[in-house]
């Protein structure tokens, strides 16, 4: 196999609208960008008012004394909405719970993720049909999830209950949203069904890109199901996976909704995570304090990102762009 | 061909620049004057469809007997809609009459967001219709920022069968027959318990509803979280009695998940026979006469019960309408409020809303005398038993104590927490926040 650069030659003749040198940057007249710019005015402009301007307006509030139940004074306070949330047990609280709530979450959305992917790619009667089924909890909102759930793992009426305690699982109903040791299960749980769809998606997606060939060829050189998987599978979707991670650590970060609707942030608080905990000052009125919330979440998620995507880049060899010769 | 190239920039320049305009433009409230029609615009919070169809109907009629003024009904879903009421207002565009809770009152009226209307209403004969307690709310401080349209009252509902079963005569009376009574109903092994206990969201109202009814005696009026004496409720020692029975309800006459319940579960706990008491407002009447489980001659409702002296604190929580202060047609706009809270329109919405009127003339209304409705009308009219006290809901901080006080009952009643310890945070909370600290 010889690796060819098919690209043509660089033409030396620039002009406006014509195909860039390659490797190289487009040049455009003077007349010709200000054409360009003026069609992209209007995306410049509702970008800037819709995305940057609340932006920059919500890291500003994180410096302000912005109340909502009393404006006269929304003078600037510099780093106290910051330091009170250091100083604030419950926001420690919410930390802690917000990583048990990711890593609970996102572990099992991983492996379960992963094995319906696998199962999913066999060839099989109604794999449509199932693959549909699988993927419908993807389509309902978080929220509404949550309020289902709410009512399944009620203690008097749920059908949770109700189904364990026909198996004789258990003898007594269980308390699951009233006691602070279940009620993080239970959310995770919900969460954890809620998302293993997404993994289940972007994985399969990855999986069907998989040269076939490659295992054939691994199976004429006698390797098992598992070594299969570990030298051939993992390896070739490995950048899906990782990106995959990525995103749902966010998402799972900044998802609030479902433990809205479940248990509200209770018992007790001791199922707050940041972001709920976040919607709730915002009820409160409180803006100067949840936008330093704010602003404390995108700054820790994106030092993540970073990490994590160095951490990943080492360890993923480089691929080179292989032409079979014909 | 260069003029062509010209007009390109031009063009989309142009085009961008009416789109920004555009949405700086005139709101619907301010293009509607067109051929001397005036277009108000009014946001409800408390939406649910059926109170939506109403208050359309009502409107229509307004509209009717108005011609030149249109109303537009804004319903945005009830748990972001003081959220959406509060952006309106700050935006100071697009609202005329909104509706205003006795939660939203104090921080809207705190940035001056909605207008006093105390000058409009001074020779409205509508004053006169109103009860003592409408009136009351009407003209808080010498200002009209609200009228209601309605009260929201708890009273106990209660499992006439079990009661009796459970070999009493009638339902309690007191908070003491009440812990007795569901003590000697509730039987866990059978998936029955004594009393639906709100543990969830809103959980802090009734746990005060019990210190109210034992500190009555020493409670303000004009302020139910003070005692005369100037200090807060929670620094009586009787509060911790009361906090202490409360705390013996939960544990042995109430389902153990009960702690994360809020309004649905415990109305759901009573109509899925469950449970045998429910304190919950006129509004449940319609949802227990739905049940597929009890029957109408099962259950009743009884006054709300009393402390140990004989009295309870009936705190009315409210809700009405209010005129933005943003509005450039308030004449219009208060004539609508005077219009949904006299005469028939006001006596419709409370009873297909299931509120307690605010109009005198209902106590001689049939609707209202009868069945379970009679105990609202019995506590209204034994003001010295049940005595009408004014809660602080208005204060900006109104949200913050709601979550706050929900989430130390629940530590109470998971015993997290001890209700000495409860009622010190909470007394002190207060003094400082009155202190304006």
């Amino acid at each position: 196999m010889a690796v060819t650069d098919t690209r043509p030659a660089a033409s030396s003749r620039r002009t406006a609208g014509s195909r860039p040198p390659a490797g190289g940057r487009r040049r455009f007249s003077g007349r010709t960008a200000l054409v360009l710019l003026a069609f992209m005015l209007p995306a410049i402009v509702f970008v800037g008012l819709f995305t940057y301007y609340p932006l920059l307006n919500g890291i500003s509030m994180a410096f302000r004394n912005y109340n909502l139940n009393d404006l006269s004074d929304t003078s600037w306070v510099g780093l106290k909405n910051f330091r009170t949330l250091v100083g604030d047990e419950m926001f420690r609280g919410t930390v802690r719970n917000s990583i048990v709530w990711v890593v609970g979450s996102l572990v099992p959305q991983f492996l379960i993720g992963f094995t319906m992917a696998l199962w999913l790619r066999r060839k099989f009667r109604f794999r449509g049909a199932y693959q549909a089924l699988v993927f419908f909890p993807w389509a309902v909102s978080g929220f509404l999830i949550g309020i289902l759930f709410r009512w399944m793992f009620n203690g008097e009426f749920g059908v949770v209950n109700d189904l364990l305690m026909k198996t004789h699982l258990i003898d007594t109903p269980v308390p699951w949203l009233a006691d602070a040791k279940y009620a993080m299960v239970a959310v995770i749980a919900a969460n954890v069904w809620y998302g293993v769809t997404f993994f289940a998606i972007m994985i399969l997606a990855a999986l069907q890109s998989v040269p076939d060939e490659l295992y054939e060829a691994s199976a004429i050189d006698g390797a098992g199901k598992v070594r299969t998987l570990f030298s051939i599978t993992i390896p070739s979707i490995r950048t899906t996976l990782a990106l995959t991670v990525l995103l749902r650590v966010i998402w799972t970060f900044n998802s609030p909704e479902l433990i809205f609707g479940m248990t509200g942030g209770g018992p007790a608080n001791e199922t707050h995570i940041v972001t709920s905990y976040m919607i709730q000052v915002t009820q409160e009125g409180d803006y100067g304090r949840a936008s330093a919330m704010g602003v404390m979440v995108v700054f820790v998620l994106l030092l993540f990102a970073i990490f994590y995507l160095l951490s990943v880049r080492t360890r993923t060899p480089r691929t080179r762009r292989k032409v079979v010769a014909g | 061909m260069r003029h062509r190239q010209m007009l390109a920039p031009l063009t989309a320049a142009l085009a961008a620049a009416t789109l920004v305009l555009s949405a700086c433009g005139p709101g619907p409230a301010e293009k509607a004057q067109s051929g001397g029609e005036v277009k108000l615009q009014m946001v409800e919070s408390l939406t649910n469809p059926t109170r939506t169809a109403l208050l359309k109907k009502l409107i229509a009629d307004f509209e009717a007997a108005n011609s030149g003024v249109k109303v537009q009904l804004i319903s945005p879903p009830t748990n972001q809609a003081d959220q959406k009421i509060t952006q309106m207002l700050q935006s100071g565009k697009g609202v005329d009459v909104l509706e205003v809770r006795d939660t939203t009152v104090g921080p809207f009226s705190t940035n001056k967001w909605i207008y006093d209307m105390a000058p409009d209403l001074k020779d409205w004969d509508g004053l006169q219709a109103l009860t003592p307690n409408a009136l009351a709310v009407t003209q808080q401080g010498g200002k009209s920022y609200m009228v209601p349209y309605g009260f929201y009252g708890l009273s106990l509902f209660y499992r006439k069968d079990l009661v009796q079963q459970a070999g009493f005569a009638g339902p309690p009376k007191s908070w003491s027959e009440m812990v007795e009574q569901a003590k000697k109903i509730n039987d866990p092994t059978k998936n029955k318990y004594g009393y639906s206990f709100r543990g969830g969201l809103g959980g802090a109202g009734n746990a005060i509803a019990v210190i109210s009814g034992y500190v009555i005696d020493d409670i303000n009026k004009d302020n139910a979280f003070k005692l005369t004496s100037g200090k807060t409720i929670f620094s009586s020692p009787k509060a911790v009695d009361a906090l202490n029975l409360y705390v013996d309800l939960f544990k042995n006459a109430s389902p153990p998940s009960s702690v994360s319940w809020g309004y649905p579960e415990m109305v759901q706990g009573f109509t899925s026979g469950t449970t045998g008491f429910l304190l919950q407002d006129p509004e449940v009447i319609a949802t227990v006469r739905e049940s597929k489980t009890i029957k109408e001659d099962q259950w009743g409702t009884a006054p709300l019960p009393v402390g140990p002296t004989g009295k309870a604190a009936q705190p009315l929580a409210n809700a009405g309408w209010g005129v933005a202060q943003g509005s450039e047609h308030k004449a219009e706009a208060v004539k609508l409020v005077k219009f949904l809270t006299s005469g028939d329109p006001a006596l419709t919405f409370s009873k297909e809303n299931s509120l307690v009127p605010i109009l005198k003339s209902a106590a001689d209304d049939p609707f209202f005398k009868d069945g379970p409705w009679a105990s609202y009308v019995a506590m209204n009219s034994s003001p010295e038993t049940y005595v009408v006290v004014t809660q602080p809901r208005g204060v900006p901080w109104s949200t913050e104590w709601g979550n706050k006080a929900d989430a130390d009952v629940q530590k109470l009643i998971t015993g997290k927490a001890q209700p000495a310890e409860i009622l010190q945070d909470w007394d002190a909370y207060w003094t400082k926040k009155w202190a304006g600290n």
